[in-house]
């Protein structure tokens, strides 16, 4: 393609979206290279940013046209590279569209434009005594449209699922620039369950303009308890403990004792730096449930070797408590220059061998892992640290965090758990699937997206082209079999 | 079709004893009141995968079924080849207690199943209709079934989160993974909850489970009339309990039910049953609250507990239906949760003008209103289309589940599909591209 296109493609989407939507010069394009993948970066050609999806429509008819690939984006936490643009590609941002369009308690339901950033949905409803339960720990930022996209989890996911269970209905435009309307606000409608499908999608089946979520009652009574171990795969043993006394608290999540020193360091909210884990469990429900389980938990903890064993007295301590944990990530930044975040799933019971395992292989690489995770759900988030200023640290880090997603998927688990495949971990999808479970997933795609180009070159660990939908497998005309005539 | 050729193929693939041809067999079998022609028992995935090869390469429809449970729900087939049942794919493969997953093949029945898991005190987290008349794990998934627990556990949609399938084209694929948090690749198990058989066959899921709770109780209370129940639906709703299951019953089901199991419920109105599960303590201190926001608005209730309270609740899922099916329409509307008390008084002045029979009974908390009806063709179809006219435009939807089929030639089974209908349809035709699969019953 020459670049002439872009003159005139230009033009087109500033006639669709007036001067305040269109981005192009080079300085500006420069904050969309990439998403919180940082490693990877491409400069898009424009950057769209639409207020309607009407808009929207538009835009993508013109790219279905022209052939111009382009890749929705929110607030670019995404920690896959979803939102990474392609080359020769333009961004479709839906940051503009960030209005909350009805809010209905009685129905439970509170309708959103995808820009709108998560935690929003909470601060809505909450004087009403509802909240939005997934909380992804990046939700001061994200955006509802990248949850879907994503289907994000956070730390309370083990009682209250991820977003798929949150989402009813999703007006959608699709790489034709069609846009229909996907369930509802109702719990059923006939048909495919297509909302189902375009969440954890991963931008792949078209741009989502709009969001009906279910938002739940708060519940009566929270309690968050605290408890260090010596070893962690006391900790782990204890995860699965508790599921089997049949307590499923609201979430689970271990730190471990590199995390715990790096949490302590960088904001000190008074975790012991000598534990070799910590266990944060946090069960809610009505007081009774509470009341009742909390021994329970107690006493798993105990025949699983636990130290310190605390319970928030109120809020603020209970606040205390997360704030390491929720600080985790960025504070990795005090005891390493660079880290790669991983994420991988395994089977609850399977924790403590896993664990034993990264460790090998951090020896192995000489390079530290420290681990931090939604134990609960037994979503694993190693951070490998690396020094990026010394040669091929960063490789070594990457290939380290590559063998952990072997270890996982090996124990029976998944290569991501909620930050997607995008484009960090297409070559790893083969690790789960074989060749007739891709085939399958790009039917899927083909259904909705024939040339491809919405968010092309992404989760898939190769490219796979569509075979137009309806199109039979080729027969020869009886023409041509009698040799009477050729097909040109 | 072919259809001599293709079933000594089938035979020849499964064995004579696993196929039924004979008259009084197949007819057993019959959907819509029409006989197929042969009825396949594949005793694994490899057969399954070798019959839709010939299938799809000699046009031979394909009706997916279970233990048949649900064959009324569709639309009238086009025309019918082979039956194909996964009643034979009835080991439950895998249990892993302590990360509350299982792992099952299909044709295991719901009953089976529980009944396993109960080894381990756990659960599948759902309770649908026909548990009782063998309904299959596999059946369940594709037609979505659920029941008065979906308050609290959702449907099948939260609880599948692995499947092996079997495509038209004979392709075994896997989606999905055994861990209850995974989102590599597309969610492929969702597109399978509800498909109706129409776009593979389910050999194999696998499915997240919950502990069973150390006690449950249910509250049954009627009140003197429908808004005082709706206002307490309400109120239960926005209050900080955690119900398992909150039903409205209109009075015809609530005789019905009190009858059956012996229950003596003075007033016989409008009823709600409002069950809690949970451990003891929390059972007793919920059940307090209930009661007193039930009087409140002047409930008079019962407690049920026990075998009589699992009583209770089988008959308030299959009730009209364990008596007798003949002529008996099923309908699901699913309608805003504050639309729910409006959906029950439209339909029985419907049914009373019409003088029809009605049951019906909601997942109140969840906007899903089960209806039976019982009276003249022509009366159901005036019925169901008034009614469908007032669930849509409401933004909600009706649906037949079963009927009879003249009724079914009367009126649509969906009704609107909405602005996705083409995209399913390109959905459809890309996993199933000779339309060997339940066609034209759904998608
Ligand atoms: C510090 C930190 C902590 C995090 N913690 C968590 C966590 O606890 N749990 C978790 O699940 N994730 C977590 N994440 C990852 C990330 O925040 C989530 O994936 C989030 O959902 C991304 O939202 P976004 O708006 O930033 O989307 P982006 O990064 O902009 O985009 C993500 C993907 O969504 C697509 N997309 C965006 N909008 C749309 C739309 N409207 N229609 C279609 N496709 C769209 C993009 O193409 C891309 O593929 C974390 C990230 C960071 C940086």
């Amino acid at each position: 393609m020459s670049s002439d296109w872009k003159i005139a493609f230009k033009d087109k989407l500033l006639a669709i979206l007036g001067p305040q939507g269109v981005i192009y010069k080079d300085d500006e394009l420069i904050a969309y290279e990439c998403d919180a993948l940082t490693g990877h970066r491409v400069k898009p050609v424009f950057v769209a940013l639409p207020e309607t999806a009407e808009q929207v429509s538009s835009v993508v008819r013109e790219c279905y046209e022209q052939n111009v690939p382009y890749v929705p984006r929110g607030a670019g936490t995404g920690l896959s590279g979803g939102a990474l643009p392609t080359e020769e590609g333009i961004v479709i941002s839906l940051s503009r569209m960030n209005k909350i369009l009805d809010i209905d308690i009685p129905n439970e339901r509170v309708v959103v434009e995808p820009g709108v950033v998560n935690v929003s949905v909470t601060d809505a409803v909450s004087s009403s005594g509802y909240y939005y339960a997934p909380d992804p720990s990046s939700q001061i930022v994200c955006t509802i449209g990248g949850n879907v996209a994503e289907n994000s989890g956070g730390v309370h996911c083990l009682k209250y699922g991820v977003t798929s269970n949150h989402v009813l209905g999703l007006e959608v435009v699709l790489p034709d620039g069609e846009i229909i309307q996907i369930g509802g606000k109702t719990a059923e409608r006939p048909g495919y369950d297509l909302a189902g499908l375009v969440v954890g999608s991963e931008g792949l089946l078209g741009i989502v303009t709009k969001v009906t979520l279910r938002i739940v009652r708060k519940p009566e009574t929270v309690k968050t308890l605290f408890a260090t171990f010596d070893r962690i795969e006391d900790a782990g043993a204890s995860v699965s403990g508790i599921t089997a006394r049949g307590v499923i608290p609201a979430g689970m999540e271990i730190m471990d004792n590199l995390c715990i020193r790096s949490v302590e360091e960088a904001i000190g909210c008074g975790y012991p730096v000598d534990a070799g884990a910590i266990l944060l469990v946090e069960l809610d429900g009505p007081e009774a449930e509470v009341t009742a389980q909390m021994p329970i938990v107690q006493s798993v903890l105990k025949d699983h070797n636990a130290n310190e064993i605390k319970i928030a007295r109120d809020s603020n301590e209970r606040d205390l408590f997360w704030k390491g944990r929720k600080s985790a990530f960025p504070a990795m930044g005090r005891i390493s220059s660079d880290y790669y975040v991983q994420d991988g799933v395994i089977p609850r019971s399977k924790l403590a061998e896993v664990l034993g395992k990264v460790g090998e292989l951090s020896k192995k690489y000489g390079l530290r892992v420290a681990n931090v995770f939604h134990a609960g759900d037994g979503n694993l988030h190693p951070l490998v640290l690396y020094d990026g200023n010394v040669e091929d640290e960063y490789h070594k880090a990457l290939e380290l965090a590559g063998d952990i997603l072997t270890v996982c998927v090996d124990s029976g688990g998944s290569i991501t758990g909620e930050h997607g495949v995008g484009h960090d971990k297409k070559r790893f999808l083969s690790l789960m699937f074989d060749e007739s479970d891709l085939d399958t997933m790009n039917l899927l795609r083909c259904s909705f997206d024939v040339k491809g180009l919405c968010n092309p070159g992404k989760v898939f660990p190769t490219p796979r082209t569509c075979v137009e939908p309806g199109m039979k497998p080729y027969k020869e005309h009886p023409l041509q079999k009698k040799g009477l005539g050729e097909m040109y | 079709m072919a259809e001599s050729k293709s079933i000594k193929e089938f035979i020849s693939i499964l064995g004579a004893a696993n196929v039924t041809t004979d008259s009084s067999g197949v007819t057993d079998y019959s959907i819509d009141g029409l006989v197929p022609k042969a009825v396949l028992f594949p005793e694994n995935e490899e057969q399954i995968s070798e019959i839709l090869k010939v299938a799809s390469r000699e046009s031979v429809s394909v009706m997916p079924v279970g233990s048949g449970t649900k064959r009324s729900l569709g639309n009238i087939p086009p025309s019918l080849d082979v039956l194909l049942s996964t009643q034979k794919l009835d080991r439950v493969l895998e249990h892993e207690a302590r990360d509350l997953v299982a792992t099952t093949q299909s044709g295991v029945t719901l009953e089976g199943f529980q009944n396993k898991l109960g080894e381990n005190n756990q659960f599948l987290s759902v309770n649908p209709m026909h548990q009782a008349h063998g309904a299959t794990i596999g059946g369940i998934i594709a037609s979505n079934a659920s029941g008065p627990l979906r308050l609290r556990y959702g449907t099948l949609r939260e609880l599948l989160i692995g499947l092996r399938v079997v495509r038209a084209d004979g392709t075994v694929f896997k989606g999905g993974s055994k861990v209850v948090k995974n989102v590599a690749g597309y969610d492929l198990p969702k597109l399978y909850v509800g498909s109706l058989g129409t776009l593979g066959i389910i050999t194999e899921a696998t499915l997240r489970l919950y502990p069973v709770p150390e006690r449950s109780e249910t509250y049954l209370v009627s009140f003197t009339t429908l808004e005082k129940c709706a206002e307490t639906v309400m109120e239960l709703l926005k209050s900080e309990l955690v119900m398992n299951s909150l039903e409205l019953l209109n009075p015809l089901l609530v005789n019905e039910v009190t009858g059956r199991i012996g229950i003596e419920l003075k007033r016989k109105k409008h009823a709600l049953a409002i069950r809690v599960m949970n451990v003891d303590k929390a059972v007793s201190e919920q059940m307090a609250l209930v009661k007193k926001v039930c009087n409140k608005a002047r409930g008079q209730g019962v407690t049920v507990e026990g075998e009589s309270e699992n009583k209770l609740w089988d008959e308030i899922v299959n009730c009209p239906w364990n008596k007798s099916s003949e002529n008996l329409v099923k309908l699901k509307a699913g309608v805003l949760i504050t639309d729910v008390a409006r959906v029950f008084s439209e339909l029985e002045e419907l049914s009373s003008q019409r003088a029809l029979i009605l049951y019906a009974s909601s997942k109140a908390g969840n906007g899903i209103v089960d209806i039976t009806l019982k009276g003249d063709t022509a009366d159901l179809a005036s019925t169901i289309n008034t009614l469908r006219e007032y669930c849509e435009s409401g933004k909600g939807s009706l649906v037949i589940e079963a009927a009879t089929p003249e009724l079914k030639s009367e009126v649509d089974v969906w009704g609107d599909i909405g602005s996705g209908l083409a995209l399913m349809k390109r959905i459809k035709s890309n996993f199933d591209p000779a339309g060997i699969l339940n066609p034209g019953r759904f998608i």
